[in-house]
């Protein structure tokens, strides 16, 4: 569904991306994983459209995208929750949720209809938060929502636009061990049709929910396989995995 | 249903539409002229509030569609001899237009690049005007046609009439425009002012959007416009000058940004402070600038806000703070 | 047009861009630096040129005018920095200009009330009385003296940027404020110091402009359009970006005014929509979006 071919990104003089291939079929399940400045978010960002690449192709279902702008490639069906918390923070977590899914049906050009009489809106905004555990944090303000649900309303977002490749930034960033599970748990309830690539640090969440696992390390690719063969490669084990304190 | 807060600017909108009718029947020569100001700058300032407010998109040139509007209708009923009754609809388009245009140019960069470019299209604007001899140069434009209300048994020119057909005309755009920034156009429109990149990444063409809230603007200030070119039948390029597009931004601001009746309300305050103020100083700019950054400083809802207290514009709902 | 109106006009287009740009390399590193633009900065060119007016008047001495404008400048923008511009890091650079855009209103007017509404002028030093005669060509020395200070200013300005360690800190503020300010270096300082630098330079571009120019209440905001148009065209936080959009707005705007009078307000506008369609972030843009 989604595919990446030789992408290459510097900055300057630093090379963040260097060939960096992946494939993700639908339905997969792919995690990312590497030590800190290994490039795992230029790599996010060179998928979505915020950073252009130096070489490389981006395609989705065979439609290059490469030139395409980020909201582009959400219409076509590709779209991330982000590392740090990118939410609409003076709304409330049920306007943030609506407004995505305005967004994700291209209601915006309704420009005569109250927002909240849009047929279904607000019933299907209610039934996602639902679905996220935000039923009783629906009407604060997000700015005053605890780290954890936030996070959660940022995954949402992305979510209600009903995306076909879901890429996740480090979705338990920050999280306690409860919220850890609540939001993988949530991965774990994701459509079966979406492709879904994670950023993780975590490596009991990685093994959780990843079929297949990337380490990135430098910004090339260090090895590539399911988890299990991943931990047992020498290479990886030397580089990284030996070297998180457990 | 109609959310706590929509309920309330309605309210506040109710009152000033009260107030401003119960002082037409009241007021002399003088006050009716104030009050047709006053519906007119509300209007200019509802506009540039969809722009700032709403959008997010802070202008600094926003005088220069009020007087394009202004200036249009002098040319259409002038020079090219239409009826104001076509006149005005064109004239409200050619606002309309010029903000479509200017916007293509003006939404491709952001922030403290956007206040510098609309600084410099409106100043290009009132240079034009300034030594354009086709449309009056300085002396400006006399002899705007008045559009004829015989059929209504009103005369624009009556300034008791005159002021009635701005009020209304402010409560109409107030209405339209509260119902589009309600709508879910509105709704995206926040969305960018809030997080345009997330907004983006959703999908949404900020851009299109972008330039949809500008040339809204701009058009609905075209009107403004039109309107004060109707209550003097003259135009000249102090509409354009800068200090307008200050003076209407401080409206907003002072009114509460993202409201509506707040800068109507903002507009109101600044004609009752100008008209008081400048007999007291001929350095009124002076008492301005000073107001404009405390305005900047301190108004965090506005006058708004401070309307927002009063107990009767309340409205409790369940879960609201 | 024949070559000695050719090169009249291009001397004066370069006298002009000389003027521009010694308005606009404060404002544009200033912008690079703190994306912060000071909307009153034409009121500080305004200051200078009655500071030196009034010195000028009372001492009968351009040089002491040239050098008072400046300072005067340079000291009522630390007086904003301190008072105003430090208190408000908090509320963000929207806000700042905002507020700088409020001053532009107070600066007239207290211009206003302490000089009059009387245009003013000072006359350039004798020195300069005679008119330079070289190649054939009659010019006006005192013009060409605009001309050596602003060249002498950029030289000097890039000597600085590049050989000394204040300018290796600008340049790094520039390319990456947030690794900067981690270096170590004391980078409010240092920023305080350009944007007080960039202040005196609008003065000095006050005193300098006053012979050719008029000096009246309102000169502020007739050259903020077109120093504005620079730091757009030539790109925020490069001292190249300022030289050579003043020097691409100075000689549009000279010639404009002399090949196509009746639209002459137009051509700097023209190629400031022009760089927008095709180049957003500036002809030499520094950073990658704004």
């Amino acid at each position: 569904m989604l595919e990446a071919r030789g992408l290459r990104k510097s900055f300057g003089a630093l090379e963040a991306t260097r060939d960096v291939s992946l494939a993700l079929p639908e339905g997969a399940r792919h995690a990312v994983v590497g030590p800190n400045g290994s490039g795992k978010t230029t790599l996010f960002n060179l998928l979505t459209g915020e950073l252009r690449p130096d070489e490389g192709k981006v395609l989705l279902n065979g439609r290059d995208i490469t030139d395409l702008p980020p909201n582009a490639r959400a219409r076509a069906g590709l779209t991330r929750s982000f590392q740090k918390n990118n939410l609409f923070l003076d709304l409330t977590a049920r306007e943030n949720l609506a407004i995505a899914l305005a967004i994700g049906e291209r209601a915006g050009t309704v420009f005569w209809r109250r927002f909240e009489r849009m047929p279904g809106l607000l019933a299907r905004a209610e039934a996602l938060g639902e679905r996220l555990r935000l039923a009783d944090a629906l009407d604060a303000p997000v700015r005053t929502l605890p780290y954890g649900t936030q996070r959660q309303l940022e995954v949402g977002l992305a979510l209600a636009i009903e995306p076909k490749v879901l890429l996740l930034d480090e979705p338990t960033a920050g999280m306690s061990a409860e919220e850890t599970r609540a939001m993988t748990a949530l991965i774990a309830e994701l459509p079966r049709e979406i492709a879904v690539l994670v950023i993780e640090h975590d490596m009991e969440v990685v093994f959780e929910i990843a079929e297949r696992v990337t380490v990135l390390d430098y910004g090339s690719i260090l090895a590539e396989g399911t988890p299990q063969e991943v931990r047992s490669t020498e290479a990886v084990r030397r580089r990284y995995l030996g070297e998180r304190a457990p | 249903m109609i959310g706590g807060e929509e309920f309330r600017r309605h309210c506040i909108a109710a009152a000033m539409l009260a107030a401003a009718l119960l002082a037409l029947a009241l007021s002399g020569y003088a006050g009716r002229d104030r009050l047709a100001e006053i519906a007119i700058l509300a209007i200019f300032a509802m506009s540039l509030d969809v722009l700032v407010g709403f959008t997010g998109l802070v202008s600094l040139g926003h005088a220069l569609f009020f007087g394009l509007g202004a200036y249009a209708l002098a040319a259409f009923t002038t020079m090219l001899k239409l009826a104001p009754s076509l006149a005005i609809p064109l004239a409200v388009f050619a606002a309309g237009l010029a903000a479509f245009l200017v916007g293509i140019l003006a939404i491709r960069v952001k922030g403290v690049f956007f206040i510098m470019i609309t600084l410099a299209f409106g100043q290009m604007g009132w240079a034009y005007f300034q030594r354009s001899r086709g449309f009056g140069g300085i002396g400006g434009i006399s002899g705007v046609g008045q559009l004829d209300l015989d059929a209504i048994g009103l005369s624009l020119a009556n300034p008791a009439d005159m002021a009635l057909i701005a009020i209304v005309s402010a409560a109409l755009v107030y209405l339209a425009l509260a119902r589009v920034t309600a709508s879910p156009f509105g709704r995206m429109l926040v969305a960018i002012h809030q997080n345009e990149s997330r907004a983006r990444a959703l999908g949404l063409p900020v851009q299109r959007y972008k330039l949809a809230a500008f040339t809204l603007a701009g058009a609905a200030a075209g009107f403004a416009g039109v309107l004060a070119a109707e209550r003097t039948s003259f135009v000249s390029p102090d509409l354009l000058v800068w200090t307008v597009s200050g003076e209407v931004l401080i409206m907003v601001i002072v009114g509460g940004l993202g409201t509506l009746v707040g800068p109507a309300l903002g507009a109101a305050i600044w004609v009752l402070l100008r008209d008081n103020l400048s007999g007291l100083t001929p350095y009124w700019m002076l008492a301005m600038g000073l107001f404009f950054v405390a305005a900047v400083l301190f108004a965090d809802e506005g006058l708004y806000g401070l309307a927002s207290r009063i107990p009767w514009t309340r409205r409790r709902r369940p879960g609201n703070a | 047009m024949d070559i000695a109106d050719l090169a009249t006009q291009a001397l004066n287009g370069l006298q002009f861009a000389m003027l521009l740009f010694l308005l606009a390399v404060g404002l544009s590193v200033v912008f690079g630096l703190m994306n912060f633009v000071n909307l009153a900065h034409g009121t500080l060119y305004m200051v200078g040129a009655f500071v030196g007016f009034s010195v000028a008047t009372r001492t009968g001495s351009y040089w002491a005018a040239l050098a008072a404008g400046p300072i005067a400048a340079a000291l009522l923008g630390a007086a904003f920095y301190f008072l105003l511009l430090k208190r408000m890091q908090a509320a963000g650079p929207m806000k700042q200009v905002l507020v700088t855009f409020g001053l532009i209103f107070v600066g007239i007017d207290s211009v206003r009330w302490i000089w009059g509404e009387d245009s003013q002028s000072i006359l350039a030093p004798t020195v300069f009385g005679e008119s330079a005669q070289f190649l054939g060509l009659v010019y006006p020395s005192y013009r060409l003296f605009i001309i050596a200070l602003g060249l002498a200013v950029a030289l000097l300005l890039h000597l600085g940027l590049e050989r000394t360690r204040l300018g290796a800190v600008v340049r790094a503020g520039v390319d990456d404020p947030v690794t900067a300010s981690s270096l170590g270096i004391n980078v409010d300082l240092a920023f305080f110091g350009v944007f007080c630098l960039g202040c005196a330079l609008a003065g000095l571009g006050g005193v300098v402009a006053a012979p050719v120019l008029q000096v009246y209440p309102g000169m502020d905001v007739a050259i903020l359009i077109p120093t504005l148009i620079v730091v757009v065209v030539g790109g925020p936080g490069r001292l190249s970006g300022a030289f050579w959009g003043a020097l691409l707005i100075g000689m549009a705007d000279t010639f404009g005014k002399v090949l196509i009078p009746d639209f002459s307000s137009f051509m700097i506008y023209a190629v400031m929509a022009l760089v927008l369609l095709l180049r957003p972030s500036g002809l030499l843009a520094a950073r990658h979006g704004a």
